[in-house]
């Protein structure tokens, strides 16, 4: 256990405060930089902390826009541009329909589709793809199909004989889906990873992530853990069959292993092959500091508009917080303005004040404030609702369970000092990654309070709210850390999850942030943003709405 | 025969020291509340799933299950799962990494390489640079050169290897730009670009440990310079180089020998922070990894290689002393 140091928090974000203000690093972060225009050709160098490249479908939780989608295609691809919500569009194949309410969906496969090797892309290997992600062996990737599809409990993958039936493909480009239940965004569940073709009767071996078959523009010709991924063109593929994709260089090397400092370093310094690079992993605080005094390099920070929800979960299945009223006055106790200088020096590069569950960029986003506050907080106001909650002297012994690293603890402090101020006082405990995970997701919730922050998975709000709020998701490995239960809730989810017009399902979901934060089981702090840095004749680069990634498919590179 | 009798004890114990490794390892992790199928159970990840996970890579077990069946794979193999996608690990098998897709021996191999250029090279500048300036500033007691030796030395074990590194990487990479920042390539595809490129972490690795080699070997070369033989060896009239060289550094070597022994075998086991630092890919950069990933198969593989090097290198450095100290031959 860590007891809590508000003091050392508020000196540590105190002095990133005036190193980066020092640097004018208040300036308003760019969401894309440069303006030459990205060319076709040449080799795009990403460099990445990571040691390993993960490029089996069935066993990657990676975004539509990222590092596997250069190498495989979905049958659905995301379009996502800043300013934009992100849509879901074609990218195998159509983006479905359906006849009965969200039952039941095909899809039908452009014409003339072909892997890397040559052989036809079919609607049979795109449905071996996603039934080989149901094989033990390959397990570890984005498995929301898994319990959608029906009978697909109990399916253990085709590699022991059985097909999953709840999958047709009566030709060769048409591929219909048999759902347990209606569900309204199974076009975007389609653009997760197991939706890759693999050829059918392939990818028994446990290393097929090293040599995949390729449907996208480029394959991997050489690949060594630790050190480098080398991807080459993909002859077979055609830039007029895929929307998504624009496949301008001629190669894309992944530099493995490489520490983030030193990558910061490396491209702030733009040379040789780095002028041609950027980085896989998030610039932090201390380094944009240090690049708000290279112009050069400042002009190649790329930050998201938004990102992931930063929130304050409250046990709702624990006193006080089994009290609404208490669950409101910590709406107005919090100091978000603190938070967001523990998080990041300032509010400009931490993200904007949070006052909904859906974030930016995602269908069905109402802006609204339950809560109108001060972003420093009202303390008086949060006292006086602790008073008619029946705790006129304000709140003692609750357990803040905060996890280790990314600043977590610094945070927590923040938080813990502001409540102080509204007469609550909270006690910081700060454990491992494993044990907050196995803390927050199992059965025991002992904690009071807990810090996290959420980023979908799939731009849909039913991906913002459902994996934190429905009560199917308190514990066994669930995140509704909250432990929130509200049965005409969990009723509304399933609504929403069934209505297949995104339009209507947005207002549903509109409705479900609204209703939900009516309870306060969590307290919106802040849509964190993600800064990146790239070299100087890297093009194209940007940061949509959503997600906080840039979009590594339209990447290009200049002479 | 008493030769092979100490050989066998030794081995005995290394046995033992081992076995007690892969235990300690087996029980801390089970211990704190780490899932290793967590991380291949995918999101969301359902009771189901988990279940169907940890059966496939046999964490389904208690640890008191899983440590025989670790111990029995080293000798004859094991497999995990069962028909198309099994996974064969063929003895001697020290576990299989779910995550890298390999077994952990054929990982090790892999890295071995880097790590061994690292620290062996490393090694080598920090013992002559270690020893060369520990004699000096004994011999030079007292003057300019003695103190310019312990300041640096005192900065050289104060300072963290990660902040020379980098310190090193932005002076000598960037600003004066004289040499690559990082990378590997291998002895083999060109001996020169190996060195060229290593030439950065072995500098900042030997001055992290060159400066406590210079302080033991300074306080015990003042030592030894006061004893009697040396007094002796002075007085028949040798010269002060055969004093130093021949007398005086054996008596010195004792001492350096034992913290060289582990300092290369702990190196050898992964020269962590400088491979991250570096972006070089050891067997350093593999623990981080599998620590930071849940791979419990690989942390218990990297863990017991760490601890085989560090207990062969006790091994050797006893061998070393009977070659250099008659006091301690068995017969």
């Amino acid at each position: 256990m860590t007891t809590s140091r508000p003091l050392g928090a508020v000196a540590v974000a105190t002095a990133i405060t005036l190193v980066l203000a020092a640097c004018g690093a208040n300036d308003q972060p760019a969401t894309q930089a440069g303006s030459d225009k990205a060319e076709r050709g040449g080799t795009l160098r990403i460099l990445s902390d990571g040691q390993t490249l993960n490029y089996d479908p069935a066993k990657s939780s990676n975004l539509a826009i990222t590092s596997l989608a250069l190498v495989h295609r979905r049958l659905t691809g995301w379009l996502n541009k800043p300013g934009e919500q992100t849509k879901v569009v074609p990218d195998l194949a159509d983006t479905g329909k359906t006849t009965d309410g969200g039952k039941t969906w095909t899809f039908k496969l452009q014409d003339g589709l072909k892997f890397s090797d040559g052989s036809p892309i079919t609607s049979a290997d795109v449905k071996w793809g996603i039934e080989r992600s149901f094989a033990p062996a390959f397990s570890g990737g984005l498995g929301y199909h898994k319990q959608l599809l029906e009978g697909g409990g109990d399916y253990r993958g085709p590699f022991e004989g059985a097909e999953l039936k709840s999958i047709e493909t009566p030709d060769n480009t048409t591929i219909t889906f048999h759902l347990a239940r209606p569900y309204g965004d199974w076009p975007w569940v389609v653009s997760t990873p197991a939706f890759a073709p693999v050829p059918k009767g392939k990818g028994a071996e446990p290393d097929y992530g090293e040599h995949p078959v390729a449907s996208g523009p480029y394959q991997i010709t050489k690949y060594q853990k630790g050190v480098e991924a080398h991807l080459t063109r993909n002859t077979n593929w055609s830039t007029d069959k895929d929307q998504v994709r624009a496949g301008l260089p001629d190669e894309v090397v992944f530099q493995l292993g490489q520490d983030a400092s030193v990558i910061s370093q490396r491209l702030a310094a733009d040379s040789g092959d780095d002028k041609f690079a950027f980085g896989s992993s998030f610039v932090s605080p201390a380094q944009l500091a240090q690049l708000s005094s290279n112009p050069s390099a400042k002009s190649r920070v790329v930050t998201s508009k938004s990102g992931a929800l930063a929130y304050l979960s409250l046990n709702t299945t624990k006193a006080p917080f089994d009290n609404l009223k208490v669950r409101q006055a910590i709406q107005y106790a919090v100091d978000r303005t603190s938070f967001q200088i523990a998080s990041a020096g300032n509010a400009d590069l931490a993200g904007a004040v949070a006052t909904t569950l859906i974030t930016e960029g995602i269908e069905g986003r109402e802006k609204f404030d339950l809560y109108p506050t001060q972003p420093a907080g009202e303390p008086e106001k949060a006292k006086k609702l602790l008073a008619e909650a029946g705790f006129p002297n304000g709140i003692t012994g609750l357990d803040f369970l905060v996890q280790q690293g990314n600043n977590f603890p610094e945070k927590a402090q923040s938080l813990q000092a502001s409540l102080a101020k509204a007469g609550i006082q909270a006690t910081i405990r700060t454990v491992d990654g494993d044990s907050y995970q196995t803390e927050t997701t199992g059965e025991k919730a002992d904690y009071s309070l807990t810090l996290s922050s959420w980023q979908p998975d799939f731009p849909s709000a039913n991906s913002n709210i459902q994996p934190l709020f429905a009560s199917s998701e308190i514990g066994n490995g669930g995140y509704n850390v909250s432990r929130y239960r509200n049965p005409e809730v969990d009723k509304a989810i399933e609504e929403a999850q069934a209505t297949v017009d995104p339009v209507e399902a947005g207002k549903k979901w509109a409705a479900l942030d609204k209703k939900i934060l009516g309870d306060a089981p969590i307290v919106p702090l802040i849509y964190t943003r993600n800064s990146f840095l790239h070299g100087s004749k890297v093009a194209n680069f940007f940061i949509a709405d959503f997600p906080a990634y840039p979009n590594y498919l339209q990447v290009g590179l200049t002479k | 025969m008493r030769i092979a009798v100490h050989l066998a004890s030794r081995l005995a114990s290394a046995l033992l020291v081992l076995l007690l490794v892969a235990l300690a390892t087996f029980v801390v992790f089970y211990l704190v509340p780490a899932d290793p199928a967590q991380a291949s159970c995918g999101r969301p990840c359902t009771p189901q799933s988990l279940a169907l996970a940890r059966d496939f890579m046999g964490f389904d077990k208690p640890w008191w299950q899983q440590l025989p069946e670790f111990l029995v794979g080293i000798v004859a193999g094991r497999t995990f799962g069962s028909g198309a996608t099994s996974i064969t690990c063929d003895a001697p098998c020290f576990g299989y990494s779910f995550q890298q897709n390999t077994d952990v021996l054929t990982l090790l191999g892999d890295r071995l390489p880097v790590t061994a250029s690292v620290a062996i090279g490393a090694a080598v500048l920090w013992l002559l640079a270690g020893i060369g300036t520990g004699v000096v500033a004994a011999l030079k007691r007292g003057t300019a050169w003695d103190r310019i030796a312990l300041a640096t030395s005192v900065f050289g074990v104060s300072a963290p290897v990660y902040l020379v590194g980098l310190l090193g990487i932005l002076l000598f990479g960037f600003t004066l730009d004289v040499v690559p920042v990082g990378g590997y390539v291998a002895f083999t595809t060109s001996p020169v670009d190996w060195a060229w490129r290593l030439v950065l972490p072995w500098c900042v690795l030997a001055f992290a440990h060159a400066a406590v080699y210079a302080r033991v070997t300074r306080t015990q070369m003042l030592d030894t310079l006061g004893e009697d033989y040396i007094r002796t060896a002075r007085a028949k009239g040798l010269t002060e180089t055969k004093v130093v060289g021949k007398h005086a550094l054996r008596n010195v070597l004792l001492p350096v020998v034992t913290i060289f022994g582990v300092d290369l075998g702990s190196l050898l086991g992964g020269a962590v922070i400088t491979e991250r630092v570096f972006g070089l890919p050891g067997v350093g950069s593999l623990m981080i990894d599998a620590a930071y990933g849940r791979d419990l198969p690989l942390l218990l593989g990297c863990t017991l290689f760490a601890a085989f090097l560090i207990v062969l290198a006790n091994t050797l450095v006893d061998l070393c002393y009977g070659a250099l100290d008659p006091r301690a031959r068995l017969s």
